[in-house]
């Protein structure tokens, strides 16, 4: 039961802008007013592409009209979700996640203006969240670089909302990165091609072991091979 | 230090193995074979140890291929393994265990090439301390084959593995000797969690030559500087837990040196296989002098200290084999193609081509290569006493190759002291209830030092006891 309120819960999550959790963590003041896009955004218009189809309302409801919540799961491209928060979180914006969403810590979580409420995160749950949001803020990591062309937390993480020790299956990265042999050859070193980190001496070894989506990424091989010059995207800078 | 044990499991298994090498993984083929429910735990990102790196030399009486027969090399026994094993080890061994190790040895072979589609090459060689072509070499080149046969047979069988879960601490109920191990505390990601074992726990955690603090306090003159050919896990944790509840080590002081590392990094590569496997077929070791130093077909603990007995300066020496070798001695020509370009095999179309390559005085090392083409003619080698065979070839023929190698920290005889049975033993010399070891943690089996080949025979035999008789315990 708890699991399926988290994955109600997860999804317009990502529609959630965490960013500094303010202290009391409860619905405050400011939620209870009700905060529309306009109070910011004069003309919403302008914040829209030119080819968007003209937008009625001022507020998230207006935009979930259309764009609904990434509740598939699976690996796609620009998701709404992706984009909004993106927008708002540093370092573009500063908004913080009860801007647009209403808490009660435990009991529900949802959007402000918005009816219902898709799940009960605790103030722990929040904690993760907030720190998770927070690496799609530092650009060299991979969470980020994924962000940057429209990949969503869902694409990696599925419906499920992950929990601390979770992790990403090669299967996932591979529906768009894969399959491994292409990954392969294209990463295959021209001088030394059995130097090919994507075909380790160590087996089929999962891609998060170099590639961390939320921390710097790092090559594993060279904790052995100290000589060798290898780099990876979403290293440390 | 009191530790309170967990009030609640998080998880519970019948057999809990910790480590996803040789041993852990062969412990659990055979647990989860006799139906039990098993998990291997092993805190890194990736599995197999140091097992997966290894060099894939694997010491065998015979096999279902019979190579050493076939090929006409002569005569060997499991009797005749463990005499050199003994010898080997300077009869600090077990001789129990080392029987165990030899007896299982070509059936352990068999069982990863049936059943985990393991294959070995057409050849087998004579290492060094070994009396007899027992060594068989890997098709990969490594350990991996064996791995992989372990963990596709393993997997079959229903048991699971858990990769970045790092054991922590070990739980006994108490004090009592009698007192069983309960199981272990577990830190995976960001969680610590209880893992309770009903039937048993196996220590199949490897060595610990990556811990120079362990390492230190047992063999002082290892020192930092010293590079180490193993992967960056090996270390002693679980060996200090077990001493904690009671377990009793042995021989913590023997320590092997691989003499044959690459010299800058200390990695045990392919190229660095060849001069191990080489001295049966007339491979020939050589100084910055152009001079041998030792006899090629010795231990590896007389190698190793006869190079830093050279003195100061004296990094590296080489290897020096050609190309009629490379396939007796389970090379292969692609191998040593990869290698050239590399640049860890220098190549040359003669002896004196090879000096000037190396930098080494041509005179001294064409007239050390002819000497011991002479020797092996003559069958004698009255430099170092090298007992020659009819099989080993001269280096007259081109094309000549070498390879650099330095000694590095690379196997740890000792560890916690065992049973035949694989059950490890407390220091008042009494079984400790429900807890298991097998692999390079247990010590006894190798004494002073460990004759080549001889881990994966070793590990894998004694994680099939242990994998065994743990499944038989009542949960
Ligand atoms: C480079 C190299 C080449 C070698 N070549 C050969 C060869 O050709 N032939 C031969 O016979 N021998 C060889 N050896 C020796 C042999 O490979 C090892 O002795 C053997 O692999 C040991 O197997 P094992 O299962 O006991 O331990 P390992 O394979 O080392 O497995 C132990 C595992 O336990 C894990 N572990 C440790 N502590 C914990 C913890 N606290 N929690 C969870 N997991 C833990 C480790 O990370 C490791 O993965 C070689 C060794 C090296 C390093």
């Amino acid at each position: 039961m708890k699991k399926r309120y988290f994955l109600l819960f997860l999804l317009p999550a990502f529609l959630a802008v965490f960013f500094t959790l303010p202290g009391d963590r409860a619905d405050g003041a400011a939620q209870k007013a009700g905060v529309s896009c306009s109070s910011c955004h004069a003309d919403l218009k302008a914040v829209v592409s030119k080819t968007h189809p003209p937008v009625t309302g001022n507020n998230l409801a207006a935009c979930l009209q259309c764009h609904a919540p990434d509740m598939g799961g699976e690996a796609k491209k620009n998701p709404f979700s992706v984009r909004i928060h993106t927008g708002h979180i540093p370092p573009k914006g500063s908004l913080d996640c009860l801007t647009c969403h209403t808490w009660t810590p435990g009991r529900s979580f949802g959007l402000i203006g918005v009816k219902g409420s898709w799940g009960a995160p605790t103030g722990e749950d929040m904690d993760l969240l907030k720190e998770i949001y927070g690496t799609l803020a530092k650009e060299e990591f991979t969470a980020r670089l994924h962000a940057d062309k429209g990949v969503a937390c869902a694409s990696c993480h599925g419906k499920a909302l992950p929990k601390p020790d979770d992790t990403v299956e090669n299967a996932r990265c591979l529906t768009c990165h894969g399959p491994l042999e292409k990954l392969a050859k294209k990463t295959e070193p021209k001088d030394f091609p059995d130097r090919n980190p994507h075909k380790s001496h160590l087996g089929e070894i999962a891609c998060t072991v170099c590639h961390k989506a939320h921390g710097p990424s790092k090559v594993y091989c060279l904790d052995c091979h100290t000589k060798f010059q290898m780099k990876i995207p979403g290293q440390a800078k | 230090m009191i530790k309170k044990l967990p009030a609640k499991w998080d998880e519970t298994w019948d057999v809990v193995i910790v480590g996803s090498g040789f041993a852990g993984l062969a412990a659990a083929a055979e647990a989860a074979g006799k139906g039990a429910k098993v998990v291997v735990l092993e805190k890194m990102p990736t599995y197999g140890g140091n097992s997966i790196i290894n060099g894939g030399v694997y010491a065998a009486w015979d096999s279902k291929y019979h190579y050493r027969q076939k090929l006409n090399l002569g005569d060997d026994s499991p009797r005749q393994h463990v005499e050199d094993t003994l010898k080997g080890g300077d009869f600090y061994n077990i001789p129990e265990l080392v029987q165990i190790m030899a007896d299982g040895a070509a059936d352990a072979l068999n069982w990863m090439i049936d059943e985990g589609g393991a294959r070995v090459r057409e050849t087998v060689t004579r290492a060094g301390g070994h009396t007899a072509y027992r060594t068989h070499s890997a098709v990969a080149g490594v350990g991996r084959e064996y791995t992989e046969a372990l963990r596709k047979i393993a997997e079959k069988r229903g048991a699971k593995t858990a990769l970045n879960s790092e054991v922590t601490w070990i739980w006994r109920k108490d004090a009592d000797p009698k007192s069983p191990v309960l199981g272990v505390q577990v830190k995976r990601g960001r969680r610590t969690l209880n893992i309770k074992a009903a039937k048993a726990l196996i220590l199949a955690s490897g060595g610990f030559s990556r811990d120079i603090k362990m390492r230190m306090a047992h063999n002082p003159r290892l020192v930092p500087a010293f590079g180490c050919t193993n992967q960056p896990g090996a270390t002693g944790e679980m060996i200090r837990f077990a001493q904690a509840i009671g377990a009793d080590t042995l021989q913590m002081n023997f320590i092997q040196l691989y003499p044959f590392a690459e010299p800058e990094t200390s990695i045990l590569d392919t190229p660095a296989v060849y001069p191990f496997n080489g001295p049966g077929y007339g491979i020939v070791y050589v100084n910055k002098l152009g001079k041998r130093f030792v006899n090629e077909l010795e231990r590896r603990d007389v190698c190793a200290f006869a190079q830093i007995n050279l003195g100061a300066n004296m990094k590296p020496t080489w290897s020096i084999f050609n190309r009629a070798m490379v396939l007796k001695m389970g090379g292969s020509y692609e191998e040593v193609d990869a290698g050239l370009k590399k640049g860890r095999f220098i190549q040359a179309d003669s002896i004196r081509e090879m000096a000037g390559k190396l930098g080494i005085p041509a005179d001294a090392l064409v007239k050390t290569i002819e000497d011991h083409n002479r020797y092996i003619e003559q069958g004698k080698d009255p430099d170092f006493n090298k007992s020659i065979t009819k099989v080993m070839i001269p280096l007259v023929e081109g094309p000549f190759y070498s390879v650099a190698q330095w000694p590095a920290v690379h196997h740890c005889m000792g560890g916690v002291r065992i049973s035949p049975t694989a059950q490890v033993i407390d220091v008042f010399g009494a079984v400790i209830p429900k807890l298991y070891a097998a692999g390079e943690v247990a010590g006894g089996v190798h004494g002073s030092n460990r004759l080549g080949s001889n881990a994966i025979p070793d590990a894998v035999s004694f994680g099939r006891v242990a994998g065994t008789n743990a499944a038989r315990e009542r949960a």
